[in-house]
């Protein structure tokens, strides 16, 4: 079977002007403007099937919306392809825009001063939804989303997360089988957050739409993707499992010890110490996955130990350690 | 089908933006009816003062004036609202996702904005047209009006390319907000017929700004001053600068995607 979404040596290079402060400067580059190459996005290759929840992690400026807007079709390549369920997304076939949805956390579609209910139904004509369809897509998603409470109110009377389930709505009213979601969170509180994220969790069990994110809060990416791709500098860091990260990009243990006395003794002699960890009666050092086991031992025979654990590093951390390697 | 379908969703969904602020709405009815007050005052001094300009009698002159309202009503209904939306989604990326329907983008921009408030200036051009056929005599007929109405519709698509390829500027300058002064400042030259200005500017405003294609043209037709080639050449004019005018927007929104970020 063919992926849902595959990309090969994708890469995407920006001109932007540039010039130095001041006056003179100003003048000089309204005459002769000088450009700087950006390279926002570099000979990245990926696969993804259907059904999968991937998350996009990186900086700012990594390259991560690039990449999005690359995939809807709103960018044009410098180089490579891209192939989204059978189509060339920059084509912009009528086809491929019918089953896929952008939605952008920072970008409003729905129209300010009227109910959301009123763009529903623009988006409706313009996407050609017969009304059945329409009714029970929009049912599916008040069940979940609980719409109904916000579909009478003008758009600008209604709080940001009340709008972004009312973004995210109106941008799956056609059912697409990709959804792009950049920043699907930004902005929102944890409960916030938390209801967003349940959501597309169901809806992806629901009805097996195919989940690319980006997003700058952890949280989402965790809880939400088994799958994460790190970008950074417009290259790909690394593609895998949520679980693998921490042995893949930083093979490091946690070990964390329970003392008598504790401040008597100095651990790093044994490996790096860890400070501010969540477990404060604890003292924890990061020492390599292989030399666990002889470490733990010396530790064992040297130390007056009451309690002893290991485990891996929180993926924050693993995360950051990725983007600095 | 599909297309009056989507007109129709978007006059809905711009009536009901009109009627969203209350005091807005009653200040809107209360000027446009001073409006229509005016209007019908200054129609009447020009009826009452029956002169011919440039060899024209009043009943062409009034039809002139019907075509040339109906253009401006393109114009404050259509234009105008929807450069002032087109250049704000360029400034802050909801043209994203006006790209990303699954529908002709230029028709998204052309339809997205429309000033109802406007819609009696529709009727009262084509009243206008109608009486000054009328009063132009018995000596028009049938294959006469049929061209008028004809390069009538050929010259509005002449200046709604203009406009389209003025917009689509923006793609390649990111700014260019000026982009519809310059289509109106086009466009107040056509408010005369075209035989009133010597031939060499007779010639700039018929050719280089086709203001005079929408306006003293069809009426040349309906007073059957025009051969049939040339009523074949203006029509054709309409098709091709239609043609252009979406070729220009196509490679606009492909370098837009080449450029933004």
């Amino acid at each position: 079977m063919t992926p849902t979404i595959s990309v090969q040596q994708l890469s995407k290079t920006y001109e932007v002007p540039e010039r130095e402060g001041g006056f003179s400067a100003a003048v000089r580059s309204f005459f002769k403007r000088k450009y700087k190459d950006v390279k926002a996005v570099q000979e990245v290759n990926f696969n993804i099937e259907q059904g999968e929840v991937v998350g996009f992690l990186g900086p700012n400026g990594a390259g991560k919306t690039t990449t999005l807007k690359m995939l809807s079709g709103l960018l044009h390549p410098t180089s490579g392809t891209a192939n989204v369920l059978g189509f060339t997304p920059w084509e912009l076939k009528n086809d491929y825009l019918r089953s896929m949805t952008l939605v952008m956390g920072q970008r409003n579609r729905l129209s300010w001063d009227i109910p959301a209910a009123d763009s529903f139904l623009l988006n409706q004509a313009i996407y050609r939804i017969p009304d059945d369809e329409y009714k029970e897509t929009y049912k599916e998603l008040d069940e979940l989303l609980e719409l109904e409470p916000l579909m009478k109110k003008p758009v600008r009377n209604l709080s940001l997360g009340e709008r972004m389930k009312c973004e995210i709505a109106v941008g799956l009213l056609h059912r697409p089988k990709v959804l792009f979601l950049d920043e699907p969170t930004i902005g929102l509180d944890i409960t916030g957050q938390a209801r967003i994220r349940e959501f597309l969790q169901e809806y992806n069990k629901r009805t097996g739409a195919t989940i690319i994110l980006t997003s700058h809060y952890m949280a989402d990416v965790t809880a939400l993707c088994e799958r994460i791709i790190i970008i950074h500098h417009g290259q790909l860091k690394y593609d895998g499992g949520i679980n693998d990260l921490s042995k893949k990009i930083a093979p490091f243990k946690l070990i964390g010890v329970l003392m008598e006395n504790a401040d008597a003794h100095d651990l790093s002699q044994y490996g790096e110490p860890v400070e501010n960890m969540e477990d404060a009666d604890k003292k924890f050092i990061q020492v390599k996955a292989d030399e666990v086991t002889r470490i733990t031992s010396r530790l064992l025979a040297d130390l007056p130990i009451r309690d002893i654990t290991i485990a891996d590093p929180p993926i924050e951390d693993v995360i950051e350690q990725a983007f600095n390697a | 089908m599909h297309s009056l379908k989507l007109i129709y969703a978007f006059l809905k969904m711009n009536i009901q933006m009109s009627l969203a602020y209350r005091a807005d709405t009653v200040v809107n009815i209360l000027l446009n009816l001073m409006w229509l007050g005016w209007e019908l005052l200054s129609l009447n001094i020009i009826f009452s003062n029956t002169q011919t300009l440039g060899g024209w009698g009043i009943g062409e002159l009034i039809a002139l004036l019907g075509v040339f309202r109906l253009v401006n009503t393109l114009m404050i209904a259509l234009i105008w609202p929807n450069t002032e939306k087109f250049n704000q989604s360029i400034r802050d990326g909801s043209m994203d996702y006006t790209i990303l329907q699954p529908a002709n983008s230029m028709f998204l921009v052309t339809f997205s904005r429309i000033t109802v408030w406007r819609f009696w200036d529709l009727i009262l051009a084509i009243i206008l047209i109608v009486i000054g056929i009328n009063m132009s005599g018995d000596l028009i007929t049938a294959p006469q009006i049929l061209t008028f109405i004809l390069l009538a519709l050929s010259g509005i698509i002449v200046i709604y390319s203009l406009w389209i390829v003025l917009i689509a500027l923006t793609f390649w300058f990111t700014k260019f907000d000026n982009n519809v002064t310059i289509l109106q400042a086009l466009l107040d030259a056509g408010r005369y017929p075209a035989t009133v200005y010597p031939v060499w500017l007779r010639v700039i405003v018929t050719f280089i700004i086709p203001i005079a294609v929408a306006t003293t043209i069809p009426l040349q037709a309906l007073r059957g001053e025009l051969a049939f080639n040339q009523v074949l050449i203006f029509f054709f004019i309409g098709v091709a600068s239609f043609i252009i005018a979406s070729r220009v927007w196509k490679s606009g929104l492909k370098r837009y995607s080449g450029a933004s970020s």
